[in-house]
């Protein structure tokens, strides 16, 4: 199994994203719906061996499915070290059951555009997760998607429900619809003015949770944030996409307008940080990824305002999970024991080809 | 009016809250408020997954500040109580957050159930339900959803479409009567 059938962010038909998508400033959208078996206990107290018992009978009804038959299957406990690292940078599975691999599986099916897929998570917190992957801000593709998928087993599996409580999970987080939608968004001027703290509150009071894009949320890095929703219970599905769609659309335009404001108000202040930042990208040898993520931000912010010349117009999102480690080992094919100096090298040369144009 | 946690004092905080045309009044003392993380307005519009991690969190010795004392003392009571199919306890699903089977929601209702509300503000599914539900559980769902139509049309006064609807919700629910 090389990198490139596995994580299925390279498209088979070698088509790149698309290119005019209106505004780079809603990342990604992922919709995912959970769902749990009757009968089974959650994966929060089963064995492996149980575990076991009811991902082969998830597989066998996933595979029986005439139109499922894209998804290829995976489990957890064969893959190799660097590809669960993988996957859980991309959240497939979670950080603390990472190593109890047994009974835990998954389909994936790669979407018509790089860096779109979609996925079914088995034995992770619940026993079902329907994963759908869309660049940009794409909520209903994506949610019609997995809810897709879920039509195809639904008739197959009996799905655990209540008629108060809706679908039942093992968090009651997600009680209910089980759908959680959440997107990637790229907030470069909005992060660094002081009316970010306010942002975050209106977004809270609308439903929504609010975290730095990265694992360990403390501190933000990149100005990236995942944006979810919070409440499951008491709306249908529908009235959740929309009221994220027109959520979505509303920091949209905050940005936008912070960025005009911006440009109009401290225009040199502004160059002056895509040009240090360019600097630094261009000339430094060793860059570690939070610093390479920071400073691509910044070019990037750059690129949206025509500010900055001798740097192609690359895909943020997708340069920043290229220049992960785990990514760099698979694409350079070295062994996994680097030690970090070599990896900040090889990652800074990565970074300029891919973001430097040949002239410059 | 009473305080609907502990049911004793007189209740002078009224939270109305309004979803897709549903409203749910939560009518509180002050005591019981003072007690409750999640009407701190910094964790009420910060993160919920917190609250229902405070919530579930009691100390060894006995309470920690802020959530509703009828809860706490059931758990404390029946720390040890396990679910009869997948044999968790209370203290787990303290500790981890999450419940070990759907069994769990029944079992331990009187405990789950404020939670949940806490923090999806309703105890009431609106949502799709699986085809493989019984069809008199699709023909209520139906039912409220045409009586949440019917408001809307009410109220934009396009009277004989709600008079249409009026009609369905009794066909509906004369067949519910008749199962």
């Amino acid at each position: 199994m090389n990198s490139e059938n596995f994580f299925l962010l390279k498209n088979k038909n070698g088509k790149t994203s698309p290119k005019n998508t209106g505004n780079r400033i809603i990342l990604n959208t992922t919709v995912r719906l959970l769902r749990n078996i009757t009968g089974y206990k959650f994966a929060s107290v089963s064995s492996g061996r149980e575990k076991s018992i009811l991902l082969k009978k998830i597989r066998q009804c996933v595979e029986s499915t005439k139109e499922l038959g894209a998804f290829r299957f995976f489990l957890v406990k064969n893959l190799q070290k660097i590809q669960r690292d993988l996957l859980l940078e991309d959240y497939m599975i979670s950080a603390r059951i990472a190593d109890k691999v047994q009974g835990k599986g998954l389909f994936i099916r790669s979407g018509k555009i790089k860096g779109e897929s979609s996925s079914i998570i088995i034995n992770q917190e619940d026993h079902l997760m329907m994963q759908s992957v869309r660049k940009w801000l794409n909520i209903s593709e994506a949610y019609h998607e997995a809810s897709e998928i879920e039509s195809h087993l639904e008739s197959k599996l009996n799905f655990t429900f209540d008629e108060n409580l809706g679908y039942l999970t093992a968090s009651p987080i997600n009680l209910g619809t089980a759908l959680k939608i959440s997107f990637i968004i790229h907030l470069p001027v909005m992060a660094a003015s002081p009316k970010i703290a306010e942002f975050v509150k209106k977004l809270n009071q609308v439903g929504c949770l609010v975290h730095g894009y990265f694992m360990d949320d403390s501190e933000v890095i990149g100005n990236l944030f995942k944006i979810s929703n919070m409440v499951t219970l008491g709306k249908g599905e529908e009235d959740i996409v929309e009221e994220i769609q027109a959520i979505c659309l509303n920091i949209i335009d905050d940005e936008q307008n912070a960025r005009r404001k911006l440009k109009k108000n401290d225009l040199l202040g502004i160059k002056d940080n895509i040009c240090r930042s360019f600097g630094l990208l261009k000339y430094a040898k060793i860059l570690s990824y939070e610093e390479s993520v920071e400073l691509l931000s910044i070019i990037r912010l750059g690129l949206d305002l025509d500010l900055i010349s001798g740097v192609k117009d690359f895909d943020y999102f997708e340069l920043i999970n290229k220049i992960r480690d785990p990514y760099i080992i698979l694409d350079q094919e070295i062994s996994e024991k680097v030690d970090s100096d070599r990896m900040d090298l090889m990652r800074a040369d990565l970074i300029r080809e891919k973001i430097l144009k040949e002239s410059s | 009016m009473n305080c609907d946690f502990c049911h004793k004092n007189e209740a002078n905080i009224h939270l109305i809250k309004i979803q897709g045309g549903n409203v749910e009044r939560i009518n509180i003392c002050k005591e019981c408020a003072a007690e409750f993380s999640f009407l701190n307005e910094e964790d009420f519009y910060g993160d919920f997954a917190k609250i229902l991690y405070r919530f579930f969190q009691v100390g060894d010795n006995g309470f920690h500040i802020g959530r509703d004392k009828k809860i706490l003392r059931s758990i404390n009571y029946s720390r040890n109580r396990k679910c009869s199919f997948c044999g968790i306890d209370l203290k787990t699903i303290k500790k981890i957050g999450k419940v070990g089977c759907s069994n769990c929601y029944n079992e331990f209702k009187d405990v789950l159930y404020p939670v949940v509300k806490s923090i999806q503000g309703c105890i009431e599914s609106r949502g799709k339900i699986p085809v493989n539900t019984s069809s008199r559980i699709k023909l209520e769902k139906n039912i409220r959803d045409l009586r949440s139509r019917l408001k809307s049309e009410i109220i934009i006064e396009n009277f004989e479409e709600a008079a249409r609807i009026r009609d369905e919700i009794r066909k509906l629910e004369k067949s519910i009567y008749e199962q």
